[in-house]
């Protein structure tokens, strides 16, 4: 190649230095006069602070009928309280720079706070007011529902979210709420009103089952004295959490299309169910998947990015449903959810789905190799210090850690346990989560030009549904 | 809280894989220092030590985007950041994305309109591998550069084409509206991510001539930011660095200047298969680096961001004709920057309702200034945003880059936040009546194809759980 030639001195790739240490972040657990468990974390420098309150209210307590309802509740908390009118309480928590979340999924809700620590105080009290006095004014709870309706269709139209609709409902039986949608439907949304958030709130969310994260730069506060201020006068009767129902899913070998005539790519998402984090593969299935699909170099992408340039990026991944904590009686299994993820273009459709076998097939025959797991063990364990630099990844995995019963120092256990896991180990665990004869299929794309080629895939028996 | 459509003004910016990264001390200039040094061959070096966690980011920003790109040729620019991943002299192959990957690190890069930047975030020491990896493209990347990557990476952006801007609702948008408020032929008319004629135009010779054209110490800063030893690194950035030779070459891109005032309104309305009604409008504002600017910034702030804004209070809230009402600023600093307004509408509401209020909000600010309570939250919003973004090692060494390769001088980056505070609500009520004008900006508005029979009530049916976003993988 002479016309590239260079010029440039080379020298040889340069050795690591000497690691400096890092832990994840060990936290202080305390407690209230009312109840509310406390975990708080300091992290030098970080001066926006992160705040997570779990709460108790697991979808599986939302009355029949009423999916959806636990969203519009938490939602509903931030819009206007005992003191303030909903558009006086978000001016309120703006001017102290601060932003309010509130998410409610399967394993349980969670409202999210994150502000600059000099207003930490101030913000605080305002999420205190929200979740001891909200208003749940008739209109305002009218004005959600009118919203959530409205973002059905857009959600919808997403493939992407519309694949993973899909494969819920294919997974589970039609009478477990994890078949059905988070946020709820149209029809159930619809039914939601202001006396039925009332009650739900009141029977399930109360400092007595709540816990609250705490992580930032808490140099010069009084952390003690703004949380009894504070989160400290919320109050509300003792209660036990709900318990969690058993988990059935159907995971025998068959293909969705939902039909999207007209589409350029095709959404692929590919899935079964799994355990949950309490199994002590957890370690070795989180190895096994990235080394299957967890980034670029990964086994996937080297395939369908990387040599045949079917797509922009497939993904593997867990994500947790249930997780009951283990011991309590009368407990179900935990459960979540394992797939893969990515979209083609519509044409590639077929011989993206044919390579994809091909990889689950040689990753059965053949197994991992020592090299693509040492390498996914330093970059799992060496990216923890770069992933957890702000507060909120922290908080969010501590309140991950409440919500699904696992211990404080999970996190921390866990990346002293990844390089202790084998080859073999790892291999093991991750193909007998991707069986490649017992996956369900959910394609969502243009059925008049992949139906033929999906049929000659070999994935099971095709269905198509309109999209 | 419903969801917020305020614009992703980073998110439209091509980029090569999603990757998440971000956060340290106040966002002023307090406790943040930076010192700026230049290599014998023009490399600036800008390096920002702190110890607070041991990660060490590295952030490499050339002085080219999609501006630079001739007709008949969009989209190159980005294409050939695909191509600064697929192996370079001494580096074989996926060897970038494996090397740091395998020491723990994080990586990517993102084209725009005027510049075009990689960066590694590391675990502090393994610093010198990630200096090693981007002197080695810099300066041989021609020496592993072939026809089987260009037609691969090819193909993978026509797909990253067709999954985030061809197959999901109002995909098309930003470069429509781009289309329209820049004219025909100016260089920020076409966004990065380019057509797919012009991605299936590129020749091997092209990406050639595009990196010998662009891809040198002297068109680039790079900046290192986190847990460093600032005279160890200097030595290794000439180690690796100081031996690549500048072009001093560079053809300057082409005038970006307008009038201060787009004249008249230019609007497209479509009819498609969306969702939602939707209203989006692009303002011509300043250009960054002015007072202007930072007053428009904190005038689209007061009007369109958060969840008590005045378009929010008054279309979600009050009105309750939209779902979402979101307006912020897309900075540029070789053209006019962009006022980017975004609205869906809710259940049978109408865009000329939507419109209406729209404007009458607008033309208020332009004649009764915020008040002292807005103005407040319109600064809390502001010092937050600044604090996330230099919350992490990886988004200082990015601000570090962007003020250096803009404006000549890093320091800017921890003074940013004061600029802000400093405009007054005067200037908010100036800015507001001078440029939110409907003579001043591009229209594009979506209205639904009339509903065909029972597909829509079919998929609501159809709906199922949430699960499986795909994020990576996170033990």
């Amino acid at each position: 190649m002479t016309d590239a030639a260079v010029t440039m001195d080379f020298h040889p790739q340069p050795a690591p230095g000497q690691p400096r240490p890092w832990a994840f972040p060990t936290p202080e657990r305390g407690g209230l006069g009312n109840g509310l468990a406390t975990l708080r974390c300091h992290r030098p420098g970080q001066q926006v602070v992160a705040v997570e309150i779990c709460l108790s209210v697991p979808l599986d307590v939302e009355p029949d009928g009423l999916d959806g309802i636990a969203t519009v509740m938490v939602d509903a908390l931030s819009e206007g309280t005992a003191q303030h009118t909903a558009e006086e309480f978000a001016a309120e928590l703006e001017r102290c720079g601060a932003t309010l979340r509130a998410h409610a999924d399967y394993l349980g809700a969670r409202v999210s706070l994150e502000v600059p620590v000099s207003r930490l105080a101030r913000a605080l009290a305002l999420l205190a007011e929200a979740l001891r006095a909200p208003a749940f004014a008739a209109s305002e709870i009218d004005r959600l529902v009118r919203n959530r309706l409205d973002e059905i269709p857009l959600e919808l139209a997403n493939p992407a979210r519309r694949a993973a609709r899909q494969l819920s409902r294919e997974l589970f039986p039609a009478s477990s709420r994890l078949s059905r949608p988070r946020k709820g439907s149209e029809d159930t949304v619809a039914r939601i009103d202001a006396a039925a958030v009332r009650a739900l709130y009141q029977a399930h969310v109360r400092p007595a089952t709540a816990t609250a994260v705490i992580v930032g730069d808490l140099t010069g506060t009084d952390l003690d004295a703004v949380l009894a201020g504070t989160l400290g006068g919320w109050t509300g009767a003792a209660a036990e959490p709900p318990p969690t129902p058993p988990v059935t899913a159907d995971d025998t070998g068959r293909v969705v299309i939902v039909d999207r005539p007209g589409a350029v790519q095709t959404q692929l998402l590919i899935g079964r169910t799994g355990p949950d984090r309490h199994d002590r593969v957890w370690p070795a299935l989180v190895l096994g998947t990235y080394c299957l699909g967890g980034t670029l170099t990964s086994r996937l992408d080297r395939v369908l990015r990387e040599e045949k340039g079917y797509t922009y990026g497939v993904r593997a991944f867990e994500q947790v449903l249930r997780s009951p904590a283990p011991g309590a009686p009368d407990t179900a299994a935990g459960a979540s959810v394992l797939a893969i993820s990515g979209s083609v273009d519509t044409a590639s459709t077929g011989p993206a789905l044919n390579d994809l076998r091909a990889v689950l097939h040689t990753l059965a025959a053949d197994g991992l190799t020592q090299a693509e797991r040492d390498t996914a063990v330093q970059n799992l364990v060496g990216v923890a210090p770069l992933e957890y630099e702000r507060a909120a990844p922290v908080a969010n995995t501590l309140a991950d850690q409440v919500e699904q019963h696992l211990p404080d120092d999970y996190q921390a256990q866990l990346y002293a346990r990844l390089p202790g896991t084998g080859t073999a180990e790892a291999t093991a665990t991750v193909v007998a989560a991707f069986p490649e004869n017992r996956l369900v299929t959910i394609l969502v794309g243009d059925a008049s030009q992949i139906e033929g080629p999906v049929q000659a895939a070999g994935l099971g028996d095709v269905g198509v549904v309109p999209g | 809280m419903p969801t917020v459509a305020v614009p992703h003004l980073r998110a439209i910016e091509g980029t090569c894989t999603p990757v998440g990264h971000a956060a340290i001390q106040r966002a002023g200039s307090g406790g943040l220092r930076a010192t700026e040094h230049r290599l014998g061959n023009g490399l600036r070096l800008v390096l920002s030590e702190d110890h607070l966690t041991p990660v060490a980011a590295v952030c490499l920003w050339y002085d080219v985007g999609s501006r630079q790109e001739v007709s008949g040729r969009t989209g190159l620019a980005h294409l050939f950041e695909h191509l600064m991943f697929q192996g370079s002299a001494q580096v074989k192959g996926n060897g970038h994305f494996e090397l740091v990957q395998g020491a723990g690190g994080s990586l990517n890069g993102s084209t725009s309109f005027e510049r075009t930047n990689y960066y590694e975030t590391m675990p502090a020491h393994q610093l010198e591998l990630a200096l090693w990896l981007e002197a080695d493209r810099m300066g041989s990347l021609l020496a592993a550069l072939d026809e089987e990557s260009l037609q691969n990476q090819r193909d993978v952006v026509k797909n990253e084409r067709r999954q985030r801007y061809d197959n999901v609702p109002y995909g098309t948008a930003f470069e429509r509206l781009t289309a329209l408020a820049y004219p025909e032929g100016h260089p920020y008319h076409h966004t990065p991510i380019g057509s797919m004629a012009d991605l299936d135009a590129v020749t091997l010779d092209d990406a050639r001539a595009f990196f010998r054209a662009n891809y040198a110490p002297d068109n680039a800063v790079l900046a290192v930011a986190g847990d460093i030893d600032p005279e160890q690194t200097r030595r290794w950035a000439e180690k690796y660095f100081g031996s690549i030779p500048s072009h001093g070459g560079k053809v300057p891109p082409r005038d970006g200047t307008l009038p201060g005032i787009i004249g008249a309104e230019l609007r497209v309305e479509i009819q498609e298969e969306v969702p939602a009604r939707a209203l989006m409008a692009a303002y011509r504002m300043p250009r960054d680096g002015t007072r202007e600017c930072d007053a428009a910034d904190v005038a689209l702030t007061v009007l369109g961001d958060g969840l008590s804004s005045r378009l929010y209070n008054r279309l979600v809230r009050r009105d309750r004709t939209a779902i979402s009402a979101g307006f912020g600023l897309l900075r540029l600093a070789g053209a006019p920057s962009l006022g980017w307004l975004d609205v869906k509408a809710s259940g049978d509401a109408g865009i000329p309702e939507i419109g209406a209020a729209v404007d009458e909000e607008l033309a208020r600010l332009g004649v009764q200034a915020p008040t002292a309570e807005e103005m407040e939250r319109a600064q809390a919003l502001l010092e937050r945003g600044w604090l996330d973004r230099l919350s992490t090692a990886a988004g200082r060494a990015d601000a570090l880059c962007r003020y250096t390769v803009l404006f000549g001088d890093p320091q800017l980056a921890f003074t940013a936040i004061d600029r802000l505070l400093d405009i007054t609500a005067g200037e908010i009520q100036a800015i507001a009546a001078a440029r939110l004008r409907p003579g001043n900006r591009a229209v594009l508005v979506y209205d639904r194809v009339p509903a065909v029979g029972t597909a829509a009530g079919q998929a609501s049916q159809a709906a199922a759980g949430e699960n499986g976003q795909p994020e990576g993988a996170r033990p």
